[in-house]
């Protein structure tokens, strides 16, 4: 099947910068698992080796499927995942309080909310391209926003905050991208602004103490007079928005759109003030100043900055990074992983790992952009935004301008799961490039 | 199906949009690139330091404090050690060596019965800290402790033990105040001695010459580099650096001298000191009541030192430096010199003394001298300590020439000595008396001052100075007590003391003889006759000083002799005498015999020669 031609087609800079990115994240799964005091290794890298070599196999196998195919079985793909993920969220095995993996006879695990990601931007780009023409109306985009809220609700559930959060900026993206009206999308993020940005500042506040003195945020503090007042705007909204239909102005549409952002913003603070957990809220306030909790969330971004710091220009060699050797560096063969690059690799290492998921990035771009078909086109851009969006609020985090949420560096990190889907993810690139060249 | 055109359109659309997304995912990498340039080119270094500091938990090795010799140390040949430094042992563990709870409370109630410690204190010291944080159980143990426990380790599994060094006062009491002491760097000093590297955990000179010469004698701790994990798990020691010992000190103190006065003040109050007074140099330095610094810097100490510090007699202070008192009947000498100087009187000048004095003004006054001593000269005054001369000499030069010429003498400011805590004495003024008295000076206040009597207060340091002027002509040089600083090894001398001029006092040959031969006389046949006899020819004056006393008995006087020896010596060979005894019995009687028994000592030592 694979014939000369087909070898020829393949994107060989794609999957060696794959291949290279890999294989230096189990470097450093190596470098991170050894103990200098017990002089043994968790051998976290063996594991990492064997998942590798199945991706490989995966990636290929499913290079050569016509990835329209996968178009033609998008709804299956996604309710079968959906049915996995679903059982996990209350079946699965807990590890650290959270309920995200199935384990198989003990042997190994699998996180069904890795591969959600893959089966939604699938069905996504699946959906966009029939409703290529309709986009443009609000409506349409509800069904990419139920398909999307529905798994992520389940993920919360688990709960596993940053594995949910990254279906966000993913959908987003594809909506952009297949054509969706900018002032929908900008509404949509007005909205979910005003819904984190209140929340965010009574925390700060009550936090750090600071009492009285401010009306507005006196006002914002009591949680059923905003929700009255809210409610109250939402009501006018809907009002005018009723109008719309009888009377054709454009003065009604200037209050029924700020009005909807406006009141649906308050809405929803009032849910993340209701439901969402203190330390949830506070994690967000951590980011923002890392010194308000020193011996919390706060410590991790601290001590993965000393890391990277202390790699300066050329690193400190393999196994020689101090933070991480001598565990000062947290979750260092997960999550902080690129932490260990840039402390035993030193800046020269960081770019070369930046250049690498650029250079991926860039492939995908350019398979979507070259893509034969719509469906192609916006699956390679949300496995594109997948990778992106894993990469920024990684290595954001780990440098301290993003954020911490649990979210391993794609490639890289350690984790069975995540590699999977990101070799499938690979693999459906490369199909969609091989298929460029059918006509 | 989409015509051409509107699926070309919307292909154009979608590049655009692409590009769009482009932009932005090349604008969230430079950022990211930024922030790298920023962490590891920009700050860099910063961030290497606290890298280090996460995983260096060093231990520090202290450094031997120097030592300190009498003035007679010779290289290579005999010293007197004054104090010196023992070799102990501080017995520790770590509790996280330890593998179960059971086992570490076994082993720690078996060694702490050895030691005699308490065991329930250690384990919940031990529970308080990081498990892999060393935990000392005793500090200052045997070697033979040492040896019991290395020769059981079944008994004693992870007990270690590590070298100390515990300061020894090899003469406890005598050297209590000149000497000084050591303790824990206290929080205020520790801020003021951070910028020369002193470190929280140290000790540090508390009073005398320890506090003085610390940086001289503390040396340089080094330290063990430690590598630990964040679990402070030890991953790697290596010696960071060997430390450097502290210099040792020769002092001028002569510790035969210094025995003599510590033996002859005896059980009395008060305070002795005795300096070359052409050179500054001194040779005792004794203040009682006193305490022994032996205990002072023992561990477990807190009961002697809260009974020293309740003490009503005050033991922690210096008399000799740190309190004045009425310099009483020995300011008769700077009267005299005050006449002399000013010329307005001449040594043969005299007055009558009916043994009562009475002034007349406002309201008649009677002073008082304690004999009835006839006519009388200058010199004859000073032998006999006439204060009714002394009264009509003084009102007949005034007040303000009495106080300037003590003022002159620096008897109202620092004499400099090295060791901490001086105060200055106090000469009053006509403008004082009017700001704290809204009174003006009266003949009555001259006519006490003459004497030393009234507002006057003086250190035994300051009259010290004083009276070794009187033997230099005038030079006055400032007291100090080291001699010389030694390499730790005594090998080389890396700096020697040089005496310091503080000041030179005109003073005419005339006032000089005349002051001196009252001084003589008063040896001879005045009010220190005692001192007659002496092998070598003594001259000094007594005083007897009331004060204000809390009980009104006989020993509310307190007794002051002042004086030198040689008399007809040059200034090299004298050694100047002051002795201060509180409360004393019989006024100068009390001091005198003290001034004796120096006397005596250092002649058979041959200071004299």
């Amino acid at each position: 099947m694979i014939g000369r031609d087909s070898l020829n087609k393949i994107d060989y800079t794609l999957v060696v910068a794959v291949l290279i990115l890999v294989a230096l994240g189990i470097l450093m799964i190596y470098s991170s698992g050894f103990d200098p005091v017990d002089k043994l290794n968790n051998g976290l890298y063996k594991k990492q080796l064997i998942w590798f070599v199945f991706g490989v196999v995966l990636m290929i196998g499913i290079s050569i499927i016509n990835y329209q195919t996968l178009g033609e079985y998008s709804l299956q793909v996604y309710v079968a995942v959906l049915i996995i993920l679903i059982f996990t969220t209350f079946l699965g095995s807990k590890v650290r309080n959270t309920r995200a993996w199935l384990s198989f006879f003990g042997l190994f695990s699998i996180q069904p909310s890795e591969f959600m990601k893959l089966a939604l931007v699938i069905i996504l780009a699946k959906y966009l391209e029939i409703r290529e023409r309709d986009i443009k109306r609000f409506r349409e985009l509800l069904i990419p926003a139920a398909l999307t809220a529905v798994p992520v609700g389940f993920i919360l559930l688990q709960p596993d905050f940053g594995t949910a959060i990254i279906f966000i900026p993913v959908m987003f993206t594809m909506l952009y991208v297949a054509g969706a009206d900018v002032s929908h999308l900008v509404s949509i993020l007005l909205i979910a602004a005003i819904a984190i940005v209140v929340p965010m500042m009574l925390t700060y506040r009550e936090w750090i103490g600071a009492e009285g003195g401010n009306l507005i945020l006196e006002f914002f503090k009591d949680v059923n007079l905003l929700l009255i007042v809210s409610l109250l705007l939402l009501g006018i909204t809907a009002v005018a928005f009723a109008l719309n239909f009888f009377i054709v102005n454009k003065w009604l549409r200037r209050i029924y759109i700020p009005g909807a952002v406006i009141s649906l913003g308050l809405l929803f603070s009032v849910m993340i003030q209701k439901f969402f957990k203190e330390y949830q809220k506070k994690r967000i306030l951590v980011f923002l100043n890392p010194d308000l909790d020193p011996q919390g969330s706060g410590y991790n971004i601290i001590q993965s900055k000393i890391a990277i710091g202390s790699g300066r220009f050329i690193g400190r060699g393999l196994l020689k990074g101090s933070q991480a050797q001598l565990g000062f560096l947290p979750e260092k063969s997960s999550d902080f992983i690129f932490s260990v690059v840039a402390e035993e690799w030193g800046f020269i290492g960081s770019i070369v790992l930046l250049g690498l998921f650029l250079l991926i990035i860039f492939k995908g771009i350019q398979i979507s952009i070259e893509a034969k078909d719509k469906f192609g086109a916006l699956l390679a851009c949300g496995i594109t935004s997948i990778f992106f969006f894993h990469v920024m609020v990684n290595i954001g985090m780990v440098v301290g301008i993003m954020p911490v949420t649990g979210l391993p560096l794609t490639f890289v990190s350690y984790g069975g799961s995540n590699l999977l889907m990101s070799m499938l993810a690979v693999g459906i690139l490369l199909s969609i490039r091989t298929k460029k060249f059918i006509y | 199906m989409l015509t051409t055109s509107l699926k070309a359109r919307m292909l154009e659309a979608f590049r655009i949009r692409m590009y769009f997304v482009t932009s932005v995912i090349a604008f969230v990498f430079f950022i990211i690139f930024v922030q790298l340039i920023n962490l590891q080119i920009i700050n860099g270094a910063e961030y290497e330091e606290k890298s280090r500091q996460n995983m260096e938990n060093n231990i520090p090795i202290p450094a031997a404090r120097g030592e300190m010799y009498d003035r007679n140390f010779k290289l290579g040949k005999n010293k007197v050690v004054l104090v010196s430094n023992r070799p102990s042992f501080n017995i520790l563990t770590i509790p996280a060596k330890f593998e179960t709870k059971e086992k570490m409370e076994t082993t720690i109630r078996t060694v702490c019965r050895l030691l005699k410690s308490d065991a329930d204190l250690a384990l919940k010291e031990m529970h308080g800290v990081n498990p892999w944080e060393r935990v000392i159980l005793k500090e200052d143990v045997t070697f033979e402790t040492v040896v019991t426990i290395a020769s059981h380790p079944n008994v004693f599994p992870n007990i270690t033990w590590e070298d100390a060094n515990v300061r020894v006062y090899n003469h406890q009491n005598m050297f209590a105040h000149s000497i000084g002491y050591i303790g824990a760097i206290s929080r205020e000093e520790y801020r003021d001695l951070k910028k020369f590297g002193y470190k929280h955990y140290q000790q540090v000179g508390k009073s005398g010459v320890e506090k003085q010469y610390d940086r001289m004698l503390r040396g340089k701790d080094g330290y063990i580099r430690r590598i630990v994990d964040v679990r402070q798990r030890t991953e790697g020691e290596e010696i960071g650096l060997q430390p450097q010992a502290g210099n040792n000190i020769v002092l001028t103190v002569d510790y035969q001298v210094q025995k003599a006065a510590f033996d002859a003040l005896g059980e009395s109050r008060g305070g002795v000191v005795v300096m070359r007074p052409s050179t500054g140099e001194i040779i005792a330095l004794v203040s009682k009541p006193d305490f022994d610094p032996n205990l002072i810097i023992s561990k477990d100490n807190a009961d002697v030192i809260a009974m020293l510090n309740a003490d009503e007699f005050r033991p922690f202070l210096n008399r000799v430096i740190q309190s004045k008192y009425p310099p009483a009947s020995t300011f008769k000498l700077i009267t005299a010199i005050a006449a002399l100087e000013s010329e307005m009187a001449t040594p043969t000048r005299t007055y009558f003394c009916s043994g009562r004095y009475t002034l007349r003004g406002y309201i008649d006054h009677d002073f008082y001298c304690y004999d009835a001593h006839g006519t009388l000269d200058l010199p004859w005054a000073i032998a006999r300590s006439c204060s009714v001369y002394f009264y009509q000499l003084g009102l007949s030069i005034g007040p303000t020439v009495i106080m300037r010429y003590a003022n002159y003498f620096g008897l109202s400011e620092l004499t400099g000595i090295d060791i901490p805590g001086e105060i200055p004495g106090f000469i009053p003024s006509r403008q004082w008396k009017l700001r704290t008295f809204r009174q003006p000076w009266f003949d009555g206040d001259t006519v006490n001052m003459s004497i030393g009597q009234g507002f006057l207060s003086v250190t035994p340091i300051g009259m010290c100075n004083f009276v070794s002027s009187l033997v230099t002509n005038g030079v006055m040089y400032r007291p100090h007590m080291v001699r010389e600083i030694l390499s730790p090894d005594n090998g080389t001398v890396i700096s020697t003391i040089q005496p310091e001029r503080l000041r030179e006092i005109p003073i005419s040959q005339l006032t000089l003889n005349t002051v001196r031969q009252g001084m003589r006389l008063g040896v001879l046949s005045g009010t220190s006759a005692r001192l007659a006899l002496l092998p070598v020819p003594a001259a000094g004056k007594t005083g007897t000083a009331q004060t204000r006393s809390r009980r009104q008995d006989d020993s509310t006087q307190h007794a002051w002799w002042v004086g030198y020896a040689p008399f007809d010596g040059s200034p090299e060979q004298a050694v100047a005498v002051v002795v201060f005894v509180e409360y004393g019995v019989a006024g100068a009687a009390s001091a005198v015999p003290i001034a004796e028994r120096l006397f005596y000592k250092m002649y058979e030592l041959g200071y004299f020669q």
